[in-house]
């Protein structure tokens, strides 16, 4: 190759490129943060749980995680994403009796929340538990490996325990990827969760799914609006969580679409 | 101008080019940017390792851009190792080759003198991806207070205590996102002159020891660099796994140069990798296959062979893996097979040829590939331009620096090089 013929391959690449950026569709700020058939559908489904809550029984729910899980970037715990959560389960299953436990702590590792499942989680006699993880380790650029074998352990503890399990990933936004390198941990934990047949809440894929249709757009500067943003993204993924633990099973009181096509 | 050459090491390493020229000086190096090299020049090269390298350097770039469509055809979606492992298993080969020759030409010092003169190199290249990283920090530190990351962000050591993460990036400890390769061939390069006059006095101990070492790290997880930020923290690619597969390479291109070993040679050998590599592909595509589509079944289930697969720790599978498939390639494919000097090798060859420069431009490209695909998104099609525009940017460098040492080649002025392809010293 010549370097004419290869400067003009570049020109040819350049014009590619920007006519793809040219046309960047506007959408409306507020859309539907719905969540697209293909983050779900080759997750296995959860068996008692949905069980549980169609037939009324009492369900508790523990949700594990960091930050994110704790609601920090609203300051209120009652707008975190399992509050979310349990409201919009309560608000398709009126007759459940529904408790979600919030269990987060900021900065946790997975080793150190699964230090706390036979201590805290599985007293509680859950019939599931989400465990929300990932960050701290890709942050900190932890050990893959003993990532991924923490997870596992902590699984099979709570399987042992008739304990159902649900994963989530790390959250996405578009300037902490170039300097935080999570691809291999999410590679971790959707292998772990494939072999294990544990659900895999994608949020990762799913948060990044909403920025790039515009429903959700978390570059903002603005102190109160960074709190409104974070509010409305935990009310889109408690939701989407509720879609995604009751699959299989028909809403007692099928809302008119909760921000869902499901 | 040959005396120029033999004492310019930047030219051994990046060429591997016999430093006494076995046959009469290759006259057609001047002009192989235009034209396919004669097959004078060919014969004494063997362009395999260059292609390879350079297959390997795409292969790379594009794996290091999450969310690329491309990324499931590497290497790495057919193989249990992936670029990482025929990165430095050339690397080790090559530098088996030129600097075995050189200890045998000049003795241990000079030799070892030349090898520091290439660890200078590669940590000069590191610095500068350092500061390509913490650029990158700098670009998006606003933004890095995104809400719903800021809490975690906070643990992040580099962030709150810049002033140390720079100590320890110069201390090779501090290895970022995609910094962690570099300080790997760092310390492999420079033990290489103690290992090969190991070679050169018991050969068979030093390869002994080398796999020994190896075997411990497999058994025991704790033998291990620590890095920053401490306490737990390790070098992700484990120097002591690692060094089994750069100086086994070494050994191979060392003996490369006095024959080969013959009992490489072996049929029954050659059966047997060919087996080991096919049960590989079919393995890990399947496992490819698998992730397309949930529905396909896998032979064997990932989650058995886990233990085998640490990349950090050069896994059982991945190690012998890569040596099965260099083993098939060693004797299917002759070092200076027709296919090899052709136009649509030349990309490779040339990248190849010109490892460091554009492994460095391959790990800046792949941040800013990345920033686009974020930036804009645009699917499959804005993967698949981002990533040609990749590969065109580093094959033209790549080009450009052919052009340049060919140029510097025909006016004699070797001494004006040396800054310029960034030697240094």
């Amino acid at each position: 190759m010549t370097l004419r013929s290869m400067s003009r391959t570049i020109i040819l690449i350049a014009a590619t490129i920007g006519l793809l950026c040219a046309p960047a569709p506007i959408f409306p700020q507020e859309r539907e943060c719905s969540v697209p058939e293909r983050f779900y559908i080759s997750e296995p489904q959860l068996t008692k749980t949905p069980k549980a809550i169609a037939h009324g029984q009492d369900v508790v729910i523990v949700a594990l995680g960091g930050a994110s899980t704790l609601s920090i970037a609203t300051g209120k715990p009652d707008l975190g994403w399992p509050a979310r959560f349990a409201a919009a389960l309560a608000e398709r299953f009126p007759s459940a009796h529904i408790k979600v436990v919030n269990l987060a702590v900021g900065r946790q590792t997975a080793k150190q929340a699964a230090e706390r499942l036979d201590r805290e989680v599985i007293p509680m006699k859950p019939s599931l538990v989400i465990w929300e993880t990932g960050t701290m380790e890709a942050v900190r650029g932890m050990d893959i490996d003993e990532f991924r074998e923490t997870l596992r352990a902590g699984i099979d503890e709570l399987r042992t325990a008739g304990i159902e399990a649900v994963l989530m990933n790390m959250q996405f936004s578009r300037d902490s990827e170039a300097v935080i390198h999570f691809e291999p941990y999410l590679a971790a934990m959707s292998q772990l969760a494939d072999a294990t047949d544990v659900p895999l809440f994608r949020r990762h894929g799913i948060m990044r799914h909403w920025a790039e249709n515009g429903s959700l757009d978390l570059r903002v500067t603005d102190n109160d609006q960074r709190r409104r943003v974070a509010a409305r993204l935990y009310d889109c993924i408690g939701r989407a969580m509720a879609d995604f633990v009751t699959r299989g099973i028909p809403a007692a009181n099928s809302p008119a679409k909760i921000g869902s096509d499901r | 101008m040959l005396r120029a050459r033999q004492h310019d090491p930047d030219r051994i390493e990046r060429r591997e080019t016999p430093a006494i020229p076995l046959t009469p000086v290759d006259k057609s190096n001047s002009e192989e940017i235009t034209t396919v090299p004669s097959s004078q020049s060919v014969a004494q090269r063997d362009l395999r390792l260059d292609f390879f390298r350079g297959l390997a350097l795409f292969c790379m770039f594009i794996d290091h851009m999450p969310d690329n469509i491309l990324a499931r055809f590497t290497i790495q979606s057919a193989m249990f190792a992936d670029a990482a492992e025929v990165f430095i298993f050339i690397s080790g080969y090559t530098a088996g080759m030129v600097y075995g020759r050189a200890m045998e030409r000049e003795g241990f010092l000079l030799s070892g003198v030349r090898v520091y003169h290439r660890v200078w190199q590669l940590y000069v290249a590191h610095v500068f991806l350092f500061m390509m990283f913490m650029a990158t920090v700098g670009f998006t530190a606003g933004a890095l207070n995104t809400p719903v990351y800021a809490e975690e962000f906070g643990a992040a050591n580099f962030l709150n205590e810049p002033g140390l993460a720079v100590v320890k990036a110069l201390m090779l400890q501090f290895q970022p996102a995609f910094m962690d390769i570099l300080p790997l061939y760092i310390v492999l390069l420079a033990m290489l002159p103690f290992v090969l006059s190991g070679f050169k006095s018991w050969p068979w101990v030093v390869i002994f020891a080398s796999v020994a070492l190896w075997l411990a790290v497999q058994l025991d997880k704790r033998i291990a660099l620590s890095a920053y930020p401490g306490p737990d923290h390790v070098w992700f690619f484990n120097p002591f796994a690692w060094q089994c597969l750069f100086f086994l390479g070494g050994w191979l291109g060392w003996r490369g140069n006095h024959g080969g070993v013959p009992r490489l040679k072996n049929r029954w050998l050659f059966y047997f990798a060919t087996a080991g590599a096919l049960a590989g592909f079919v393995i890990r595509f399947s496992w490819t296959l698998h992730d397309f589509y949930d529905p396909l079944p896998v032979p064997v289930s990932m989650e058995f062979l886990w233990p085998l697969l640490s990349k950090g720790d050069l896994g059982f599978l991945r190690f012998a893996n890569v040596l099965a498939v260099a083993l098939l390639v060693s004797r299917l494919i002759h070092p200076q097979a027709r296919f090899l000097a052709t136009r649509g090798a030349r990309p490779f060859v040339i990248c190849g040829r010109n490892s460091l420069h554009i492994f460095c431009l391959a790990i800046l490209l792949s941040v800013l590939g990345h920033l686009v695909l974020n930036e804009f998104f645009g699917g499959t099609l804005m993967q698949i331009a981002v990533s040609a525009a990749g590969i065109a940017i580093m094959i033209s460098v790549a080009a450009l620096m052919e052009w340049f040492a060919a140029a510097q080649r025909a006016s004699g002025t070797t001494a004006l090089r040396a800054p310029a392809v960034g030697g240094g010293a």
